[in-house]
């Protein structure tokens, strides 16, 4: 033990110049994470100049990564049209709606499991694994979603759907058991029920749970396109990811974009990526303060598979 | 006082033992769940009676009349049953390795990163792909693929500085499992890297130190220190991807793809295929057979993965 402690103590300063030596290893690490990096934003980049460049110039030089000449023509037509906006109400109704309907359920779902009941939690946990292991596959949920429970062209066929995800009740489960127990009891022994219990005092130590589970969950029906595809056919339901993907399989569709009638020349590329761009840019301006929730999450999960 | 000390008393003793009341009050607060699961999950797994069935929409799910197992014969007799089970099982993969070995390299990577700011802010930029949606992807690769109207894209562009004849890469189903494996790295790579920094952090800096004092430099520390102590995270993540084999990432790739045949021959899997035959064809016999045959296959790739998991798993705690 002694011998460990004079050996670190002499180490240090023979690291610190170690340090400050730059090893190869470490030098070629600064530049490919670097580059990794430009690749990962570049491609957004050329959408964000690509929406804000003149849509004449786009068709003849292709794209540069400065917008030359400048003309914001596209955000002009799409703030002036409807369907801006409908695409955004209906991905934000599905966003918070899904979102806080999930929390409930995959919160109160996952106490029941972690409370370890007799009789009950243990069932309960085979009853939400098996999903992860077997599913009736697309056709099955096609005909439930159309046919049992008319949910076609209402947005609740992109929410319901997703309600839950079994990953991320079982992330939960193991964070709820982390829960020291003390407090419980002590709970129980001033005479609070179970539901109270779940209510008063584990929600509210359960903060960073709730916030990666919202925020996961926020992101996927925010991305969600594939429920949509499948069961809205109304354009003026179309969430903004739909919108999108009619923009793509049909480069027509984009000049019907903005409302505003006289136009004729619609600027059409220009018009798909300033809409790209509207997109993603909600997950681009909540990323920075979000990231950490989802590190935690990624971690939590990794740990406890 | 008295009597709540024996109350804490009886509580300690026998905490498990709930009354029936309080047993009821939080299995309804398990009901949404449960009733979603039941509706969800496996009300669809009954409904894959279907896929022996020859469906018509008049009389159901459940009244339509069998038809034994003619509508896998359909699927297994026409040429596609063997092109999309192999370029599901191909292109996963493919998607895999790239991924996993770009999460491992750049997680090795950062870690030699010291800086603070600038090693968080890397990680944030390389991590948000992740978040990006198929839809927003297809959108930059066309861009990068073949520009406005079909001319050029930014690729072409870089081919024509070289003096390299230019690619209509929508028309050449060759190129397709690579592009679609770098579109996996740039989705992936970050998110992967993640994983990997977390299990490296738990690695004890005492081994490390002990290294530098027998002089081994950082790339020697990588490859003979964390590289194995990195090894049971691979292997887990490895198996969990394997278990996924059979379900092809259908967002990223109907996305990208859409419905431009001529790129099929490389790039459709089981579930694009099953999405087309469902939304073209309306065959819901057929569709639903095939859909059969990918869970069933599916499972047995799952349930083999997860033994194999918890198996790692027993001996890397060991380690």
């Amino acid at each position: 033990m002694v011998g460990t402690a004079t050996i670190g103590r002499t180490l240090r300063p023979g690291r610190k110049v170690a340090r400050r030596r730059l090893e190869p290893f470490a030098a070629a690490s600064y530049v490919t994470v670097t580059l990794f990096g430009l690749f990962c934003l570049v491609p957004l980049w050329m959408i964000v100049a690509g929406s804000l460049t003149d849509e004449s110039v786009l068709g003849l030089n292709g794209y540069s990564l400065f917008p030359q000449p400048f003309s914001l023509r596209a955000y002009q037509l799409l703030f002036t049209g409807q369907s801006l906006l409908n695409g955004y109400v209906a991905s934000l109704f599905i966003t918070v709606v899904g979102t806080l309907l999930s929390i409930s359920c995959t919160a109160s779902i996952a106490w029941v499991i972690a409370r370890r009941l007799p009789f009950i939690s243990r069932p309960l946990t085979i009853f939400a694994y098996i999903p992860m292991l077997f599913n009736g596959g697309l056709v099955p949920f096609y005909l439930l979603v159309t046919q049992v429970l008319h949910l076609t062209n209402s947005w609740f066929a992109m929410i319901l759907p997703l309600m839950l995800a079994p990953f991320l009740i079982f992330v939960t489960v193991s964070f709820f058991r982390q829960m020291p127990e003390e407090i419980l009891d002590a709970a129980r022994i001033d005479g609070a029920g179970e539901l109270r219990i779940f209510f008063q005092i584990v929600l509210p130590l359960s903060k960073p749970i709730l916030a990666v589970l919202a925020l996961f969950y926020a992101v996927t029906y925010w991305n969600e396109w594939f429920t949509g595809l499948l069961f809205i056919s109304d354009t003026d339901k179309f969430p903004l990811q739909l919108i999108l993907q009619n923009l793509i399989s049909n480069v027509t569709n984009a000049a019907s974009l903005p409302s505003s009638a006289g136009d004729s020349m619609a600027p059409v590329y220009q018009l798909r990526f300033a809409m790209t761009v509207l997109t993603v840019g909600p997950i681009l301006l909540a990323y920075p303060f979000a990231q950490r929730f989802f590190v935690k999450g990624i971690t939590l999960g990794a740990t406890k598979g | 006082m008295a009597i709540a000390k024996q109350g804490a008393a009886r509580t300690g003793k026998r905490r498990k033992a709930l009354s029936s009341r309080e047993n009821l009050l939080l299995l309804l607060l398990a009901l949404p769940g449960i009733i979603w699961f039941l509706i969800f999950s496996y009300g669809p797994m009954a409904g894959l009676v279907v896929a022996f069935k020859s469906f018509n929409i008049r009389d159901g799910i459940f009244g339509s009349p069998w038809n034994g197992i003619s509508n896998f014969r359909y699927f297994f007799m026409s040429g596609d049953a063997v092109t999309v089970v192999f370029n599901t099982v191909f292109l996963n993969s493919l998607f895999l390795g790239a991924s996993l070995f770009a999460g491992l390299v750049l997680a090795l990577m950062l870690n030699e990163i010291r800086g603070g700011p600038y090693r968080r802010f890397m990680q944030s930029v390389i991590f948000f792909p992740y978040f990006v949606s198929p839809i927003v992807i297809s959108i930059m690769l066309q861009v990068i693929l073949s520009g406005v109207g079909g001319r050029g894209g930014l690729l072409n562009n870089l081919l024509n500085v070289f003096d390299l004849p230019q690619v209509a890469w929508y028309t050449e189903p060759g190129a397709w499992p690579w592009i679609l494996t770098i579109v996996k790295v740039w989705q992936l790579g970050g998110y992967t890297s993640v994983i990997f920094l977390a299990a490296i952090t738990s690695i004890s800096e005492e081994v490390y130190e002990a290294a530098a004092l027998d002089g081994a430099s950082r790339w020697r520390m990588a490859l003979s220190i964390t590289v194995p102590l990195l090894l049971p995270t691979f292997a887990v993540l490895v198996v969990l991807g394997v278990g996924r084999m059979f379900f092809g990432d259908f967002a990223t790739i109907y996305a990208i793809v859409q419905d431009n045949g001529v790129l099929f021959p490389t790039t459709d899997v089981i579930d694009t295929y099953v999405f087309r035959s469902l939304r073209m064809i309306g065959d819901f016999g057929t569709t639903a057979a095939i859909g059969l045959f990918q869970s069933v296959v599916g499972f047995i790739f799952v349930a083999a993965a997860v033994l194999v998991q918890r198996r790692v798993q027993k001996e890397s705690s060991i380690l």
